[in-house]
């Protein structure tokens, strides 16, 4: 389109006056500005918007795969709320969040720490931890869950040998705090990775001089940490956690390979239970009404991380 | 502060304009057709990933021959079985994908609307086989006529290893399940436990359900629409299940998969399972020496006689399939009996044909681990028996409920609430297709 215009001109072609038009008309700013965001709008509204808009019309009528139902309102979410599975699930899904968050933010601002010393490889084991970031997860936690088997657990098998646990050792997927651990020990061993190189990003900018001005008033290493290092590391840390949140919260794939949401539903968390209501169970106005509750929620996550970075 | 009138038009009209496009683009997208390029047929078919590997092969040499033979490409893709009630459940409500799947259990009910009929198809190949099975006949015969050809069920007996019991003091096997549950014990104590799987899997329903109706409890009444979970009946199934997990088995049941059974066989840890006869075909196919141990015998009775739900699996035709008759030509393909014959081969035994003629095969009464086989065409039913199989069945299986239910129980939930649990859950998945019918 860009080029066409200008080889016609040249050539002289007949249409020269209309495509001389068309090429100012292309140009104006309010037309060119439009045109380059059209592909990107076209590209939300297909993909985010509508899906979004279809999931509301679902949630709100009495949907089962391939039959429309009528509208319903707000039935399907007074009927999930009323399912002892979804509640359990909300419990599921905020224990995850927070001990798993709890972990990475602890974890990951120590391994950042880390990072930023001076050390042989350093760049090749920087890179190194973004490993388990960048694999993709079906792929990984299939490797955790051959590690977490009944039968041939690597994990049990070593503890044993080591005298740590006796015979046979836990059963990881089966017992629902086992299976809760296990699928926040995978998180966190996921999620590591963001939380580490983004802080020491935020580490690095931080000026030396502080550290400096610190040390001439004597202040000790917890003192540089606690009054230099985390007041300013606080706002990188504040979008890192926002962002963490949310992708904690709106987890899949991880419970869905090492779980399927069980036993009993004790490792369920919204998306998961969401796909088993809507998708295998059939039911797609409900589970539609499972996975927008996760909307408000991570809504009010939003609302509140923003206020308090702006305040910041 | 003067530029804020005319941006803010300008945003609308933009707006404005976005709208427009992205509608016209979609209504575009909506009609828009595959652009016409001369091309040969090409069949789609979704199935699973076989327990048997091989019988994949040769369904994909017998599409290949048919393919030749019908002048058109077939495709065959396979997927976890697992994954396929998500995945069917998309192609239906998108209304596109494959031209015919693998149906299981009652799908022919959840997607009536959605199936084409193949009411042609069954009458003649039962004309020509001698007749179907009534439970197979049964799992794909809704009222608006049959929405899928049955295909095959797999037996579901009890695979057990000899030695292990031998070393117990146990001659034969049990042959119901309260002796399994005493003989269970001993296993335990010896270290070669049983197992029956209590989690999110379809071998965990299979047994759920054989083991229910051998104690006379159901999970819906006969009329379909009432829940029938909470009965005395019931009660002591449950408080069986109770039992044979704290003394005879490990807590391991609880995190399996329809994988980890055969698995606990073929460590030579496990002593006693309910599964088809998958674990002793991998031993056999690995050159395992444990196939020498391993047989199997009849699914166990119980007070109210014999009964198994063994899986039913069919071939059913979405309408939106633009080839409709050529599907029906390769169904009848596959179910030939010189190509049925050479699946069953293939299949070691694994798939029991759904037509009496074709089940004359010598392979079972050839080798006396698989002679008994057969048989469990005489106690099999349809889940959801004794009620006809309709879509809540396949949502109470697809859910998982009794699984749930049982897994509750064992982890210390009152064998009352347990069960009411069950029955909430039930009358929940009853309640859409009370709705629509």
């Amino acid at each position: 389109m860009a080029v066409g215009p200008r080889v016609l001109e040249a050539a002289g072609s007949p249409g020269a006056g209309r495509l001389a038009w068309l090429r100012g008309w292309w140009e104006r700013e309010e037309v060119f500005g439009y045109g380059l965001v059209l592909p990107a709008l076209a590209l939300l509204v297909s993909l985010v918007a509508f899906p979004f808009g279809m999931a509301i019309y679902f949630s709100l009528s009495d949907y089962w795969v391939g039959s429309p139902g009528e509208f319903v309102g707000l039935d399907n979410y007074r009927a999930i709320l009323g399912n002892e599975v979804f509640r359990q699930t909300v419990f599921n899904s905020f224990v995850f969040t927070a001990i798993a968050l709890s972990f990475k933010i602890v974890l990951g601002v120590w391994l950042a720490l880390l990072l930023a010393r001076d050390f042989r490889f350093k760049r090749l084991i920087r890179g190194a931890v973004l490993l388990p970031f960048v694999i993709p997860t079906a792929l990984s936690t299939l490797g955790w869950w051959w590690m977490f088997d009944s039968l041939y657990s690597v994990v049990n098998w070593t503890a044993i040998r080591i005298g740590l646990i006796n015979p046979p050792g836990p059963n990881w997927l089966g017992q629902a705090a086992y299976a809760m651990a296990a699928v926040i020990t995978v998180n966190v061993w996921r999620g590591l990775p963001f939380f580490a190189i983004t802080t020491l990003a935020g580490l690095v900018a931080i000026p030396r001089e502080f550290y400096e001005a610190a040390e001439v008033d004597g202040a000790s290493a917890w003192a540089r940490f606690w009054n230099v290092t985390l007041p300013l590391l606080k706002p990188v840390l504040a979008v890192v956690i926002l962002f963490s949140t949310i992708f904690t919260f709106a987890d899949f794939n991880i419970v869905y390979v090492l779980t399927r949401g069980g036993p009993v539903n004790t490792t369920h968390l919204f998306a998961t239970l969401a796909y088993q209501v809507g998708l295998n169970g059939g039911n797609l106005g409900q589970g539609a009404a499972i996975a927008l509750f996760l909307f408000p929620l991570l809504g009010a996550v939003v609302f509140f991380q923003l206020r308090f970075i702006r305040k910041e | 502060m003067d530029q804020s009138a005319p941006r803010s038009i300008a945003r609308r009209r933009f707006l404005r304009a976005a709208a427009g496009t992205t509608a016209g683009m979609a209504s575009w997208l909506a009609l828009g057709k595959a652009p016409a390029v001369a091309q040969k047929r090409e069949l789609t078919f979704l199935s699973w990933n076989h327990f048997v590997p091989a019988a994949d092969d040769e369904l994909r040499k017998q599409a290949e021959a048919f393919s030749k033979q019908a002048n058109c490409t077939v495709r065959v893709d396979t997927m976890a079985h697992l994954q396929m009630p998500a995945k069917v459940a998309a192609e239906a409500q998108s209304q596109s994908g494959h031209d015919m799947f693998r149906t299981a259990s009652s799908d022919c009910f959840l997607f009536e609307n959605q199936l084409a009929n193949v009411d042609d198809v069954v009458a003649k190949l039962g004309k020509q086989y001698g007749g179907w099975y009534p439970f197979a006949a049964e799992a794909h015969q809704a009222k608006s006529g049959w929405k899928g050809v049955p295909w095959f069920w797999i037996s579901f007996p009890a695979t057990y290893n000899m030695a292990h019991f031998k070393k117990a003091g146990f001659e034969t096997p049990p042959k119901t399940w309260d002796e399994l549950l005493k003989m269970g014990k001993v296993l335990k104590k010896q270290g070669n436990p049983v197992g029956i799987a209590i989690s999110h899997c379809s071998d965990a329903h299979s047994t759920y359900w054989s083991v229910a109706w051998c104690h006379g409890a159901k999970v819906i009444e006969a009329d379909g629409k009432t829940p029938a979970i909470a009965s005395d009946k019931t009660a002591q199934v449950i408080e069986w299940y109770k039992e044979l997990y704290k003394d005879a088995m490990e807590p391991e049941v609880l995190s399996w998969d329809d994988a980890s059974n055969n698995r606990f066989m073929l460590s030579g840890k496990g002593s006693w399972i309910h599964n088809p006869v998958s674990p002793y075909n991998a031993a056999l196919a690995n050159k395992q020496p444990i196939a020498d141990d391993i047989n199997h015998h009849g699914s166990p009775a119980g007070p109210a006689g014999t009964h198994s739900a063994p899986p039913i699996l069919g071939l059913g035709i979405w309408k939106f399939s633009k080839n409709q008759q050529l599907a029906k030509e390769f169904i009848q393909f596959l179910m030939k009996k010189e190509n049925y014959d050479a699946w069953i081969v293939a299949g070691n035994a694994f798939n029991h044909p759904p037509l009496k003629h074709l089940a004359d095969h010598p392979i079972w009464a050839k080798n006396p681990k698989f002679a008994m086989l057969p048989k469990e065409a005489e106690f099999a039913h349809p889940r959801g028996w004794p009620a006809k199989p309709n879509e809540a069945v396949q949502r109470i299986d697809n859910n998982y409920i009794m699984a749930d239910m049982v897994a509750k129980a064992v982890n210390g939930m009152p064998t009352k609430r347990a069960m009411d649990w069950g029955q909430e859950q039930v009358a929940l998945a009853l309640k859409g297709q009370l709705k629509a019918g």
